[in-house]
């Protein structure tokens, strides 16, 4: 089906809420397993009856999905953001001691799942892992919710930014000399307008913040340079799910231009819900009957909804780039909730020529 | 009067926005003045209603109905200028690239900055803004948690000072139910209908109020279940659509029963065909109630 399948071990599924990124992941991922790829399926907030038909309801580690034929490999986990973080945590600190500073900190437990862009950082730390493990053929990761699907690929450097202006030395004493004295008297103002507007409780755990994440921030650099390395190899391939109306193909456009930008590999663009089934089927009918002429209503208005929305489809689609495929999916009249009903939806994929 | 407050929420992608929208409008022809906030740090409703910019400071939609755009780094900034009142000190913290960049890391100060402009009416704290009503264009279900929970974590982290009175203040005014509302938008599917009847219990649990719910885009037809059916035997391509309608006044059906079951004020909004923006919002706005 993705003529671009075989030479890819990463597929990672953005876009921004509501427009089906967790089942488009599963999808993608069981259709990949049947074509008989060893496959992990790493998924965020998944519905209840898709975690229990994937075999992960309730549970983080890696787990074989279950009712599949023997020879169809296809493997899922569910990525817990706070145990994935706070274990990076310890990891980084490398200490108990150190870890325990951090983890005890009030500002971190109360706020800690709230870091801008630490949800983004807990799925590519696990995709990270899984990946060079080296245990499997194929990863298609599902990312966390976002208002815009490129929030997932700034998310890396909003973590970055914990160290970047240095403000962990910001808060740290001097160690003395006279010009890091004088610079420290100048940041002490600062700290002093802070502190009038939030009190020094506040500036205390603040700093105390600060100064214990500053003992991962060699790692956390690293990692995050790992991360990247591996989102613009050419093995990494994205796919930008969206749905189909005027906002939302606007956002696909402006995505597409910025990731070829910064290096990535946008591949797969999939249109979902863009046209009902039934859609161009129907022909004018004459002399119908009260139940059929509402029916008959019914239909003409939404025609005409959907086909003001091809206009706006036509324009995304001439702006797209040439090697990006676009694949549609109907809007189905049945539930996408498990394995079954997402075999008969891999059944109906339909591939634009352009 | 107290100055009303609206918070719009609910799963990506329902209409979250649009609904907003419509609920700014219609309060603003019941002659309120009306301000609708969007939050973060782009405008969603810059491209949907072709404007110019939206940006911090409110420019006027229509009569009564103004609109801006909040960054939790506006909020803060605003809040300092009002507060440290000395210029000079004002600009030593904000021109300082580090204390800029604070903003954006340090854990909960960007959802205290917003949570506080929002309450800073009924709080008499901040500067005052002259609207009877502001309806939040909010974020979707885990951040919208996020936000809202932030001024009471802050508040358990850090006890004492301004930063713990001032969240205590903010959290008081969130919990009030005489000055706030809280508006969940869902659409009749199982995703997103089950999303609602978790956001209602964690928001009903913390918040002690009840949030009121609107199931967006509901296809209206008088046909039946029974009658689509009958239609649906037929072979022609009408068939094959009647069986489709049916499938979804079903599914339509389903949601609603399961949204009764909250026993919360309940606004059905009707799937509008109408694609120019302004008509739509006007046709939906009709259909939302006191």
């Amino acid at each position: 089906m993705i003529s671009s399948w075989d030479k890819a071990k990463i597929f990672i599924c953005v876009g921004s809420g509501g427009v089906g990124k967790t089942t488009m992941a599963s999808a993608m991922a069981l259709m990949a397993a049947r074509l008989g790829k060893k496959v992990l399926v790493l998924t965020i907030d998944p519905s209840k009856r898709l975690a229990q038909t994937l075999g992960i309801e309730g549970k983080t580690e890696i787990t074989k999905v279950p009712g599949l034929p023997k020879d169809v490999f296809l493997y899922a986990s569910t990525i817990d953001h706070k145990k994935t973080f706070d274990d990076f945590v310890r990891r980084a600190a490398r200490q108990e001691e150190a870890a325990n500073k951090i983890l005890n900190n009030k500002l971190y437990q109360q706020l800690t799942t709230q870091l801008s862009g630490s949800q983004e950082f807990s799925a590519l730390e696990k995709l990270y892992s899984a990946y060079e493990s080296g245990d499997y053929d194929l990863i298609v990761l599902d990312t966390p919710p976002s208002k815009h699907a490129m929030d997932f690929l700034k998310a890396p450097q909003k973590i970055s930014a914990l160290f970047s202006d240095g403000i962990a030395k910001w808060f740290r004493q001097p160690k003395g000399g006279i010009i890091q004295n004088l610079i420290y008297s100048g940041t002490r103002q600062v700290l002093k307008a802070l502190e009038l507007m939030t009190g020094s409780d506040f500036v205390r755990e603040l700093s105390d913040f600060f100064v214990h994440i500053e003992k991962w921030q060699g790692q956390l650099e690293k990692r995050t340079m790992d991360f990247h390395r591996l989102l613009v190899s050419p093995v990494c391939h994205f796919c930008l799910v969206t749905s189909f109306d005027s906002a939302k193909l606007k956002e696909a456009e402006h995505f597409a231009k910025e990731i070829k930008k910064g290096g990535y590999h946008l591949k797969t663009v999939i249109l979902n819900r863009a046209f009902p089934e039934w859609i161009n089927d129907l022909e004018d009918f004459k002399d119908l009957d009260a139940k059929e002429k509402e029916l008959h209503r019914l239909y003409m208005s939404l025609k005409s909804y959907y086909q003001k929305r091809v206009k706006d489809y036509a324009a995304l689609e001439k702006r797209l780039p040439s090697e990006v495929e676009i694949l549609k999916l109907p809007e189905f009249s049945f539930q996408i909730s498990d394995i079954k009903s997402l075999e008969k939806m891999n059944t109906y994929w339909k591939k634009d020529n352009r | 009067m107290a100055q009303e407050l609206h918070f719009i929420t609910g799963k990506g992608g329902v209409g979250k926005s649009t609904v907003a929208l419509a609920m700014a409008l219609k309060k603003s022809q019941e002659g309120k003045k009306v301000l609708l906030v969007e939050l973060g740090d782009q405008s969603f409703f810059k491209d949907f209603l072709d404007l110019d910019e939206v940006g911090f400071h409110p420019i006027s939609l229509k009569k009564n109905l103004d609109i801006s755009l909040w960054s939790g780094g506006d909020c803060l900034k605003e809040y300092a200028r009002h507060l440290l009142k000395i210029e000079g000190l004002y600009k030593l913290f904000f021109e300082n690239p580090i204390s800029r960049s604070l903003i954006n890391v340090a854990p909960g100060l960007a959802e205290i900055s917003i949570t506080g402009k929002i309450t800073s009416g009924p709080r008499h704290h901040g500067p005052q803004m002259q609207y009877d009503c502001l309806v939040i264009d909010a974020y979707a279900t885990g951040h919208f948690l996020s936000l809202i929970k932030a001024p009471a974590a802050m508040a358990q982290a850090i006890n004492f000072g301004p930063m713990g009175e001032q969240n205590r203040g903010i959290d008081k005014i969130l919990k009030n139910d005489q000055l706030c509302t809280y508006h969940i938008v869902t659409l009749p599917e199982d995703l997103p209908v089950k999303e609602a009847e978790e956001l209602y219990q964690e928001l009903q649990a913390f918040l002690g109020a009840q949030p009121e719910i609107y199931i967006n885009k509901m296809l209206e037809t008088s046909l039946t279940s029974p009658q689509l059916k009958k239609l649906a035997k037929d072979n022609s391509s009408i068939g094959e659509f009647a069986e489709y309608v049916e499938a979804v006044i079903d599914r339509q059906g389903e949601a609603k029963t399961r949204i009764e079951k909250l026993k919360s004020k309940t606004t059905i909004l009707p799937f509008v065909t109408e694609t120019e923006p302004w008509k739509m919002i006007e046709i939906l706005s009709q259909e939302i109630k006191n």
